[in-house]
Parts: structure tokens; C-alpha cells; sequence
């Protein structure tokens, strides 16, 4: 084999969930009726922004090599934290801030701020107290979707302040700011994954802990920090959802995490740690998405979506280990 | 013997009611090549941990270039100067020879103030190390689990070359590694040690020590049974050390 059929087959292997993403929207296009227009496109990015930005904070703990079964419970709390303050009518207290614009920067500070200490307190269990992350944060699954049936008492939140809410509204090339929003984040976020000491050491402790901390990196904080991360941007996930749907209900987001557990298997990342970039993931909640799309248009019970997205995370397991055998036989 | 590099007094670590080292006193001086053996558990390792600071020790006290010293964390032995070698290799091998080579010490620069991974020096820096060494991998961007044993031991053994530090530790560095390279291996030692970098190698092979260090240090149920210059000592005297000095009623082994 020569060196430019070696890259290119590598080119291939590492963005595969890309290719798959293009097929199934080439394949769309052409069988579905109405499902090539850019309006069709422009729904699926906007669509997929409250999961995509959620699995971005999932997928970098889990390729540090640990679990955030949190994420989908801390959304929902950011999200009525944000609702309870800002909403004008049910269980909403309408607190008023001037100018108005200010409501943005505190609202999304409360949703960060929340996301964090959640994170913070997953993170301190799990790397100093030396528990499984497993256990740990689907304790906090639990109980923080508790909490936010404690504080709702069961109840909704509407009407959120249209400061905030001009974010779901105001449309930039055909896209809410908030589906810009998730776009920006997944930009970031590879960014620093893949050129900076911190996403590096992310990487290598997934990869092989023990050798890590053998080289003096403070395998500790970075793990800490990671949870944060994973906290603060379930915060930021709960912020758009509230923006989403104007306010924020007690089971709001319910199911969210499984979703964005295929995504960002389908996205390349592997649940043993080390492995997965997160552009992968990017592709991997879109091809959700682009899915969901398609049983929409095709007028299919909603119900199959269930069945498809199952049916699709064995599909990329399966792929990934075909993925394996090639590189072998590459090296 | 040049100026002591590193002091070992009396140190000893037990595990629960189970002592390890009993109390292990020994030197190794600069650009001095100390063969540290013994038998299976005799407490080599361990010893080799607390140098390095992946375990502190129960009591005792060391010495690095005339000042206390007691690293807490292996962060803290590298920052003064110990670089180690583990006889389970410590490789990250979900990423590429490269980031391995690197681990915790990346080339940056500064992009509008963020550190930014500087791939390309890095590059640059492990393709002359390696090839300096001789040592031949077909792409430094190939993820190391691709990589043979051999290779990857030869990624560990260049890193320590690289690095250098002031004091090496080796534990059972050449385990996978063949004929050649070992032989290559040993070389590099005497080349690192030459720069006056003190070097403890951890072996179970006789041939080896006797090939390489300057003096020989024997552990045998966690006390120094024996602490000879290798001109003045042979192979049976050494096993003789290591095995206890008569063979029936020598005990269980260490």
C-alpha cells in the first residue's frame, strides 16, 4: 500500500461518522420527499443544540476516562433555576433586573454557576474520595432531578423574560443564536481538546492514568476540572432548553441523557476513555438529528425514533471494532 | 567514589504489619551506575518507588545533593531531577509517539495568551532523539498501540536519554526488548552516565549488571545484604549475596 491510499484511508477512518452523517443526508434527500431544502437543514442544526451541547460536557468526562450520568438532571435544574427567577407567570417569581439586557449575563452565570457546583461536587467524590463515577453521578442523577421537584413542586414555570428569550428569536444566516451558540461550543471546545496541554492530558489519562501521573501531570485537578466542565456546560444546556421552550417544567429534558449517550458513541468516543475527538460527537448528534428529521417528514409514529437511535448506537459499537481491525493492519 | 548524589538512611516502608524494607542505607554518586538486585519481592520496587514519589517511606530519611529530601508526588521527583523508568511501561498508548514522548513537559506557545500544543517542534525533537539513538519507528503520528514492545520500550528508554535529569532510575528496563537492543540500551547508560548523571538499574539478569554498573547493591528481605564495587566482586559471590550466604536454611526468599 503506498503512502497516499495509507493517508487517505486514515483520513477516512478518523472522520467516519462525518461520511456516515453525509450518505444518510444524500440518501434522505433523495427518498424523502421535501427533505432537500435548506429550511429542513437549518432545523436539524437547530434541533440538535440543547443535545449537542450537552454531549460535548459528557463526551470530554468520559474521554478523561470516567461517566456524568448527571448531565440531563443538572440541565433540568439550570433550567428551572433560570425559570423560577426569570418566568412571569406559574411558579415563576418575574424578578425584573435594568436594563433589561442584564437578565442575559445573570441568568447565564446562575445556569453555569449551578451546572459547576454539581460538577464540583461529582468531581471532589470521585477523584479525592476515590468512589465510582458511575455510582456517584447517577446518585446525582437522582437527586438533583429530585431537587427540582422539590423546588417546582411539581409545578411549571412560563413566560420567560424577552431579554432572554431573544436569544431563541433573533436569527443569524437562517439559525436562532442559540443553535450559534451550541456551534461556537463545539468550536471551542475541539479546539482545546486537540491543541491544548489540558485537552492533551485529558486524553492521556483516559489513555493510561498510572503513566499520567508517573509524569508529574496533576492527573487530580485535571479530572476536576473536567467534572466542572461537564457541570457548567449541562448548565448552559438547561439555559437553552429554558430559552427553548420559554420557561422550564419539573420533567423538562427527561431522556436527554441517552441521546446524548449515542451521540457521542456514534460520534467515535469509546466508553473504556481515551478515545474520540469532539467534531465526532458534533456529527454523531447531527446524524441523530438528521434521523429524527426524516421520520418527522416521513409522518412515522415518533415512536420509532426510540428504536432507530438504539438500533444505531449497536450499528457505531460494531463499526468502531471494524475500525479497530483496520488500523492494525495499517500500522 | 565521586560526590554522593543521593543518600538513602535507613529508610523503611511497611504495609500494614508486613515490613517491607527494614531499614535500607546506601549511596549512589554522580555519573555512578548503581545495579540494585535481589530476588523477587526482596523490596526493589519499592525502594525505586519512594525514590521516585509514587510512595512515601515509613520512616528514614534521604539525601539529594546534600539537602533532605522526600519527593510526595513523582511531579515533585521530576521537577528535582529524577526521571524513572518503570518495568510496567508508562505509556499512554491511545495517542502517538510524539504526545508519549512529551507527556507533561509539551512544547507551547502562546496563541492570544493560551498555551497552544507546538506540534511541529515536538515533532522535530523526537525525530532527532530517536534517530540519534538509532532507534527506528516508521511514523512518529502512529498511536503507540500500534507499536511492538520493542518499540515502545525504546520510546521509554530515549525519553530518560532525553530528559536526563540528574539521578535515573531503571526498573527492569529491558525486559521486552531483543538482543540488539539491548545491547544499545546498556550504551545508552554509559553514555547518560558519562554526563554525570548518577543511574540505579534494576535487574534480574547478572550479565547485564556486570556489563554495566559501577558498583552493586544487593537487597534481600528488605536490608542491604551486600554493597560491593563489581571489579572486586563475581557473579557467584553476588548470587551468594542475593540467595543468602548458604543455600539450605536460607529461608523463604525474601
Amino acid at each position: 500500500m503506498n503512502l497516499r491510499t495509507r493517508h487517505a484511508l486514515e483520513f477516512v477512518l478518523d472522520n467516519l461518522v462525518w461520511f456516515m452523517l453525509l450518505l444518510v443526508l444524500v440518501v434522505f434527500s433523495l427518498f424523502i420527499p421535501n427533505y432537500f431544502q435548506l429550511g429542513i437543514f437549518a432545523n436539524i442544526i437547530e434541533a440538535s443544540s440543547v443535545l449537542g451541547v450537552m454531549s460535548i460536557g459528557l463526551a470530554l468526562v468520559i474521554i478523561a476516562g470516567h461517566m456524568d450520568l448527571s448531565v440531563e438532571s443538572v440541565a433540568a435544574l439550570s433550567a428551572m433555576a433560570v425559570g423560577i427567577l426569570f418566568c412571569s407567570s406559574g411558579i415563576g417569581l418575574g424578578v425584573q433586573l435594568h436594563p433589561e439586557w442584564l437578565m442575559v449575563p445573570v441568568s447565564l452565570l446562575l445556569a453555569l454557576a449551578v451546572g459547576g457546583l454539581i460538577g464540583a461536587f461529582n468531581g471532589y467524590l470521585v477523584v479525592k474520595v476515590k468512589m465510582s463515577a458511575f455510582i456517584i453521578t447517577l446518585a446525582s442523577y437522582i437527586w438533583v432531578r429530585g431537587l427540582v421537584l422539590v423546588i417546582s413542586g411539581g409545578r411549571s414555570a412560563q413566560d420567560l423574560a424577552p431579554a432572554i428569550r431573544w436569544f431563541g428569536i433573533q436569527r443569524l444566516i437562517g439559525l436562532p443564536l442559540t443553535a450559534w451558540i451550541a456551534v461556537a461550543c463545539f468550536v471551542v471546545f475541539s479546539l482545546i481538546m486537540a491543541k491544548t496541554p489540558f485537552g492533551r492530558h485529558l486524553v492521556m489519562i483516559g489513555g493510561n492514568e498510572t503513566a499520567t501521573f508517573r509524569a508529574g501531570i496533576r492527573v487530580n485537578r485535571n479530572l476536576i476540572i473536567a467534572f466542572v466542565l461537564a457541570g457548567a456546560i449541562a448548565g448552559l444546556a438547561g439555559w437553552l432548553l429554558a430559552i427553548r421552550t420559554s420557561g422550564a417544567t419539573a420533567n423538562l429534558g427527561v431522556g436527554l441523557l441517552f441521546n446524548a449517550f449515542a451521540a457521542v458513541v456514534i460520534g467515535g468516543v469509546s466508553l473504556k476513555g481515551g478515545v474520540g475527538t469532539l467534531p465526532g460527537v458534533y456529527a454523531g448528534v447531527l446524524l441523530l438529528s438528521a434521523i429524527n428529521t426524516a421520520i418527522n417528514l416521513m409522518g412515522l409514529p415518533a415512536n420509532f425514533t426510540q428504536v432507530i437511535h438504539g438500533l444505531l448506537v449497536l450499528a457505531a459499537v460494531l463499526l468502531d471494532a471494524f475500525k479497530q481491525t483496520i488500523r492494525q493492519r495499517l500500522a | 567514589m565521586s560526590e554522593p548524589l543521593l543518600v538513602l538512611d535507613n529508610v523503611t516502608k511497611n504495609y500494614g504489619a508486613i515490613e517491607a524494607l527494614k531499614g535500607i542505607s546506601f549511596s549512589i554518586g554522580k555519573g555512578e551506575v548503581v545495579a540494585l538486585l535481589g530476588d523477587n519481592g526482596a523490596g526493589k520496587s519499592t525502594l525505586v518507588k519512594i525514590i521516585a514519589g509514587g510512595l512515601e517511606p515509613t520512616s528514614g530519611r534521604m539525601l539529594f545533593e546534600g539537602k533532605d529530601f522526600l519527593a510526595r508526588s513523582p511531579a515533585e521527583a521530576k521537577a528535582a531531577g529524577i526521571e524513572t523508568v518503570y518495568q510496567d511501561l508508562s505509556l499512554c498508548t491511545n495517542v502517538d509517539v510524539v504526545a508519549n514522548f512529551f507527556m507533561g513537559r509539551e512544547i507551547t506557545r502562546k496563541v492570544l495568551g493560551i498555551p497552544v500544543l507546538d506540534e511541529r517542534a515536538m515533532e522535530a525533537v523526537v525525530g532527532k532523539a530517536l534517530a540519534s539513538a538509532g532507534t527506528r519507528i516508521p511514523s512518529l503520528r502512529t498511536n503507540v498501540e500500534h507499536l511492538s514492545g520493542g518499540q515502545r520500550q525504546a520510546i521509554e528508554l530515549n525519553r530518560f536519554v532525553h530528559w536526563g535529569g540528574k539521578l535515573v532510575l531503571l526498573d527492569e528496563p529491558f525486559a521486552a526488548l531483543g538482543v540488539e537492543q539491548t545491547r544499545r540500551g546498556l550504551d545508552m547508560i554509559r553514555q547518560v552516565a558519562s554526563q554525570g548523571i548518577g543511574v540505579v538499574i534494576i535487574t534480574h539478569i547478572m550479565q547485564q549488571a556486570f556489563q554495566v554498573a559501577d558498583r552493586i547493591v544487593v537487597i534481600r528481605q528488605g536490608v542491604v545484604a551486600g554493597d560491593v564495587a563489581r571489579n572486586k566482586t563475581s557473579p557467584d559471590a553476588v548470587i551468594n549475596m542475593i540467595t543468602g550466604e548458604t543455600l539450605a536454611g536460607a529461608g523463604p526468599a525474601g
